[in-house]
């Protein structure tokens, strides 16, 4: 008989806080617990029928098999061949992984990284910890970028007129058209390109403004911070600066919808500035404060201790608000003076959040010297110009926020390009990377502008909608694949090197504007080695400077200065009275519409890389597809129906969606609605990036297009939208959400600050406040039936994560894929809750339990992999001893021992073991269901991405997390290779990292030994703070949280819920 | 009615019992040693493109394993010579040898030569020769006496359960670290022991597994990823 264990029952907590994670879950629906009940998500085990019957499946197998064995011919011993180089070759060593550094070019500054290559491709992102702006960590884009460099669909023939051409050919044109624009100066000449802080650009930029002088030269990004950037120039009177928020020494910071938790908004170092001040090592350890306004959830706001749902377009009024709080509490004179330009009713337009406007004005006040606001790039430029006048009167410069010194943005604007090819002045356009066919304003027009010119030459990785019509296509090359120079966030001037000659022939930027430039065919790195020399000064030798800096992959202390930059109060009171804008309060009938950046695609550059389309959505865990994102109320006004954990199609567990249509003046976008709670009434958020009409196959018929309603005027947000239901069948997203829940069971723990220091320390029975949560509080004693694998070995392997710094923006999802040769799966597969992801980012909601319909929960992030139980449950079910435990604690996976029965994953308390239902890594993802007669193998550049260290696994293999063996193992035998004929075999501590440890740029996930007392584990899993999860089980996991703390300000309206979630219910025994 | 079975049947029950034990345990007895690589690779004796002499190379000229195998100490693969090893010394030796044709066309060229493979771990055996080299197990219990071969053969199964006899029993394989590329090397050339006689392989090994703290993984992670 099927013995069921019983969980002890969950205490009741009249009026604690409830954990959920999805709307069922929430309201509890028959549907969600029916799907809850079984044992995998529904479908997840099923054949689809119409694809091809079990019987008919049978019958073809039979026949291919009776062929097979006709010849005999798997008898043989294949010969194979081990080919050397013929002439040896520099640092090679045959098998051994080599890094290089190099950087990823971005919009906000270069990312550093450490390349790992082996026998000459580049396998692994790792950020460059040299770097003084880096710790290591990277992000979600770059980890990814990886597979982008492999994309077997990037473009690799050069086209002219759509026909087949190469280089030579477009070599030869540009040289024609040299003497053609020298012959009017280049007035008929437009280059259009993308934001970059490369100085070798600039210069070339530079050497052709010279030869044609006439020549228009433009910047375009879809997402800037040309507002910020409009504001400072009138507020600091300079262009050439950049504003540095400086977290690590912010103790109380105002988000006003910026969301500077994300990397590719902010950068690095303010995620690690941030965590830095979140970490608390000991009880009396001071925690900083963040405040959050926004009309979404974003990871920024779901850090905050304080947030406030408020419309985008509103999000002024609060910065009003937050003004006049602060200039009366500070007597601030200039900032009086500015306020005194807007109109009184602004003050008190949004009267039901003044209290906690004022309040966490007062906070702001309080700390002054110590407090920051900040402004997302998103708001409008007088926003901005606010919030510098706030900082001023906070006294925010020079301690909080720096001026550094960055170049002027250079070029005009896209709009101004577009007059000039309106009025045909342009006769040669080249575009550089970017995507304006798609991804420009839509008042421009620009596909039909583009075609106004007689000559576009496209430099593009992909040919995509930009490419379309234009006379010449041509391959881009990779930054992996090219030489350059950029500079980092914080001005650091860093190398850009090729990890590998370009895959497809493509050509840099950098080499076609030199070419126009005049200069011949480059080889290697000469463009830059002149750049090098004029930065690089008072270096005696050249070719060791020059090497130390391809080495380092930086030039040290190249770092922008300090600007001296004076807040100019006039300047501001004028911008702000000449662009005051006070867009009315969104309602039913005249919504708001929020353009924000997609975190897994962001502007839609990336929406053909598989990693990130199947990377959910840190909030909405929605993988594949955007959404139209509202609230519950609002949806439920426009009579929408929203369906979860349905499975009326016995195809897995869908969200249903109903379609809306939304229209803003004469523009109209169709898309399907995703309720997300937390998201502010009236007002819809569609992220950028999706609908592509000519993409990949990866990037092909997923999500909706927010493009369309995006004009030059409104980029962001749009008031007045009217939104109402389209008639028609729903549309099924794919989220992660649903899988592999837990159902509670304090599984995640957080508490306010003021309590943990009230009960630091453990108790008399050696557990501490936090160790005594939920149902821990109330377990008899742990007895075993199982013997204790005895675990001998001088290396005990364990990590724990710190909730209190993880933001939950799943970089170490994209990394553990990259390391780990994790395939993808599709969206449809992944409705079946197959996705393939070794670590799942949780994020749980919570809400007041006494309150019905909360719809303003706050959100708690939790990385979840496999826990390594000293008592693992899953090996004791495995019939073939395919998992086993080693004598390191490590629950490891013998793939080619295991014969698929699932027992394991079916026993696995934490759910994190994932089963290979098809051949994902060798067969085509939309013939997955076509079995032996579907295409075998994959593109040969995807096989160049695989780690070699690690086995590709096969159909029919269970797989986890192994704590990336393989880095343990080439660190044991690394110091086997110092230890030699010594017994010195003791891994130094703390020398290596895992994949996620490594990339997370928080430094939440810390991994190592914890049998070695100074390991930096050992620290944390001897802390007060630290739980395990499911400890009643006397699994034993050497996996452990570090519970989240929040800090709230007991002044604050709702300040008591804040970080209640557990605590209710865990000292009633 | 005659007996549809004639008498001679009677005994057919116990003979095909009989036939079928007998056929049973030589499938059996034969699977053990056919498919198993004791009979499928040991022996294995390819002929390789340039007729390299290992022989020739260590025995009579006394070149050490690590002079064409550099990497073998730094590395999980023991990287075979490039061309450019072989041409250290034949850009001044042997300079028309008929035998040599296939290096100086590969020098010429650059095309690089295809030694045709002998020892080959499946794809999710991780060796690595560093983790071995360096702690005193030398080449010749995995490759056998490779100085006294002409042309290389697969000397050792090199299956798993061949591994894992080593890994158990370490003590048995280990001898100082600088005379693990000797293929040579006998327990007596270390000479006598404080007892005044010569010490044996258990004896050297034992010592040298606790004085290094030799601990071979016998858990699957040791060799599989």
């Amino acid at each position: 008989m099927k013995h069921v264990f019983q969980h002890p029952p969950e205490a009741p907590s009249p009026t604690g806080r409830k954990y959920w994670r999805t709307m069922g879950e929430l309201n509890d629906t028959p549907e969600f617990r029916g799907w809850l009940e079984r044992e995998f998500p529904s479908g997840i085990d099923e054949m689809e029928t119409d694809a091809l019957s079990r019987r008919s499946f049978l019958q073809l197998m039979g026949g291919s098999l009776a062929l097979a064995g006709l010849g005999m011919s798997g008898c043989r011993r294949p010969e194979a061949f081990l080919v050397p180089f013929a002439k040896s070759a520099e640092w090679l060593i045959p098998g051994n992984n080599l890094l290089y550094a190099t950087s990823m070019p971005r919009r906000g500054g270069a990312m550093p990284l450490l390349v790992t290559t082996t026998d000459g491709r580049p396998i692994k992102n790792e950020g460059n910890p040299l770097h003084p702006a880096s710790n290591g960590g990277t992000d979600t884009f770059a980890q990814a970028s990886i597979l982008e460099l492999y994309d077997p669909e990037r473009s690799r023939t050069f086209l002219l007129d759509g026909q087949a051409s190469d280089a030579e050919a477009f070599a030869g044109w540009i040289m024609t058209l040299r003497d053609e624009a020298k012959a009017d100066g280049g007035a008929s000449l437009a280059v259009l390109t993308g934001e970059s802080h490369s100085p070798t650009r600039e210069r070339i930029r530079g050497m052709l403004l010279q030869q044609f002088p006439q020549m228009t030269w433009c910047v375009y990004e879809p997402l800037s911070n040309d507002n910020e950037r409009e504001a400072m120039k009138v507020a600091f009177g300079s262009a050439a600066m950049k504003l540095v928020p400086k977290f690590a020494k912010a103790d109380v910071i105002v988000s006003l919808d910026s969301d500077f938790l994300c990397v590719e908004e902010s950068d690095l170092a303010a995620v690690r500035d941030f965590s830095s001040k979140r970490r608390v090592a000991a009880a009396t350890d001071p925690m900083n404060r963040l405040y959050s306004v926004e009309n979404r959830y974003t990871i920024t706001g779901g850090m905050a201790d304080h947030r406030l749902r408020c419309p985008a377009s509103q999000v002024g009024a609060v910065a009003v608000a937050l003004a006049k709080a602060v200039a009366d509490a500070t007597a601030s004179g200039p900032l009086s003076d500015l306020l005194s330009v807007v109109p009184a009713t602004e003050l008190t337009k949004l009267e039901k959040s003044l209290p906690w406007i004022n309040e966490a004005a007062k906070d702001l006040v309080a700390n002054r010297g110590k407090s920051l606001v900040v402004v997302g790039p998103n708001q409008p430029a007088w926003v901005h110009a606010l919030g510098f006048a706030i900082n001023g009167a906070l006294g925010s410069y020079g301690t909080t926020l720096t001026a550094v010194a960055a170049p002027a943005p250079v070029g005009v604007s896209l709009g101004a390009l577009a007059e000039k090819m309106k009025s045909d002045a342009v006769k040669t356009l080249f575009i550089f990377g970017g995507n304006p066919a798609y991804d420009a304003p839509s008042d421009l027009n620009w596909p039909e502008l583009q075609k106004k010119v007689a000559v576009v030459a496209r430099i593009g990785l992909f040919d995509d909608e930009t490419s379309t019509g234009a006379k010449w296509h041509v391959p881009a090359a990779h930054y992996l694949e090219s030489w350059g120079d950029d500079r980092s966030s914080d001005g650091t001037y860093v190398a850009v090197q090729p990890m590998i000659l370009p895959l497809h022939g493509g050509v840099s930027e950098l080499e076609v504007l030199a070419g126009l430039a005049g200069r011949d065919k480059i080889e290697g790195p000469a463009l830059i080695q002149e750049t090098f020399k004029t930065i690089a000064k008072n270096v005696s030798d050249d070719a060791m400077a020059w090497n130390s800096f391809l080495r380092d992959g930086f030039l040290a202390n190249s770092a922008a200065a300090e600007a001296s930059a004076t807040f100019n109060p006039a300047g501001a009171k004028a911008f702000v009275q000449s662009n005051f804008k006070s867009p009315p309060i969104p309602t039913a009938e005249a919504m708001e519409f929020v353009i924000t950046p997609d975190y897994s695609v962001w502007d839609g550059r990336y929406t053909n890389n598989g990693w990130l389309q199947e990377l959910a959505d840190p909030i909405t865990k929605l993988t594949w597809d955007n959404a139209a994102l509202m609230s519950k109320a609002t949806a439920t006004k426009l009579g929408l129906t929203w369906k979860e954990d349905d499975i009326r199609d016995g195809k897995g567990t869908g969200v249903y969606g109903d379609w809306i249509e939304i229209v803003v003046g004469d523009r109209k976008v169709k898309a399907a609605v995703l309720v997300d709670p937390g998201h502010v009434d009236n007002s819809v958020s569609l992220s950028l990036g999706y609908g592509r009409e000519k993409v990949g196959r990866i990037g092909r018929d997923a999500g909706f297009n927010a493009y369309p309603l995006r004009t030059s005027a409104a980029p962001y947000f749009v008031s007045g939208a009217k939104v109402s239901k389209v008639a028609g069948d729903v549309y099924v997203f794919s989220t992660t959400q649903h899988h592999y829940n837990m159902e509670g069971r304090a599984l995640v723990r957080e508490l306010p600050i003021e309590t943990y220091r009230a009960h630091a320390g453990f108790d008399e029975d050696g557990k501490s406040f936090v160790q005594k949560f939920g149902m821990d509080s109330h377990i008899p004693p742990n007895v075993s039936l199982y013997k204790h694998p005895p675990m001998t070995a001088q290396h005990q392997w364990g990590m724990a994560i710190d909730l209190n710094t993880c933001t939950g923006c799943s970089a170490c999802v994209v990394a553990c894929q990259s390391e780990n040769n994790i395939p993808i799966v599709g969206k449809h597969q992944v409705r079946r809750g197959r996705i393939m992801q070794w670590i799942r980012m949780d994020r749980y909601y919570s809400t007041m339990t006494d309150k019905e319909d909360d719809e303003d929960p706050q959100v708690m992030m939790q990385p979840v992999t496999c826990h390594h139980c000293e008592n693992a449950p899953c090996e004791t079910v495995c019939p073939v001893n395919a998992t086993v435990h080693n004598e390191e604690g490590l629950n490891v996976m013998a793939y080619n021992r295991c014969i698929g029965t699932r027992y394991c994953a079916n026993n696995c308390p934490y759910k994190v073991r994932r089963f290979n239902y098809f051949d994902y890594n060798s067969r085509p993802l939309d013939q997955l269901y076509l079995g032996p007669l579907a295409k075998k193998g994959v593109a040969e550049t995807v096989k160049l991405s695989k780690n070699p260290n690690v086995t590709v696994r096969m159909r029919g293999v269970m797989e986890k997390c192994t704590f990336c063996v393989q880095r343990i193992e080439e660190a044991k035998i690394g110091q086997l290779r110092v230890a030699r004929d010594s017994n010195n075999t003791k891994v130094p501590t703390d020398s290596f990292k895992t994949a996620c440890q490594q990339v997370c740029p928080s430094e939440a996930i810390v991994f190592g030994d914890i049998a070695d007392p100074e390991s930096k584990v050992s620290k944390l899993k001897k802390r007060d703070l630290n739980y395990k999860m499911l400890e009643y089980l006397n699994i034993q996991p050497r996996l452990s949280y570090l519970a989240r703390l929040r800090n709230p300000n007991p002044k604050m309206p709702g300040a008591e819920a804040v970080g209640m979630s557990t605590l209710k219910d865990s000292h009633g025994h | 009615m005659a007996n549809i079975f004639p008498k001679w049947t009677n005994h057919l029950p116990i003979q095909i019992l009989v036939a079928g034990g007998v056929l049973f345990i030589s499938v059996i007895a034969g699977m053990t040693y056919y498919f198993t690589p004791k009979y499928t690779r040991v022996g294995y004796q390819p002929v390789q493109p340039v007729p390299f002499s290992h022989s020739i190379h260590v025995n009579q000229l006394g070149l050490d394993c690590r002079y064409c195998h550099s990497q073998v100490e730094n590395a999980a693969h023991s990287n075979l010579p490039t061309t450019q090893t072989c041409m250290n010394c034949h850009s001044q030796i042997k300079l028309n040898s008929p035998r040599l044709a296939t290096v100086r066309d590969s020098w010429k060229t650059g095309q690089p030569i295809a030694w045709v493979r002998i020892h080959e771990a499946p794809d999710y055996v991780y060796f690595n020769h560093s983790a071995h080299v360096n702690r005193g197990v030398s080449c010749v219990s995995c490759h056998g006496q490779i100085n006294n071969m002409a042309v290389v053969w697969h000397h050792e199964p090199q299956s798993m359960d061949w591994c894992l006899t080593c890994h158990r029993a370490p003590e048995n394989h280990l001898r100082p670290v600088n005379q693990v590329t000797n293929l040579n090397w006998k327990p007596e050339d270390e000479g006598p022991g404080k007892d005044g006689k010569l010490r044996t392989q258990q004896e050297i090994g034992e010592q040298l597994k606790v004085a290094w703290n030799v601990n071979p993984p016998v858990t699957c992670a040791g060799c599989h990823r």
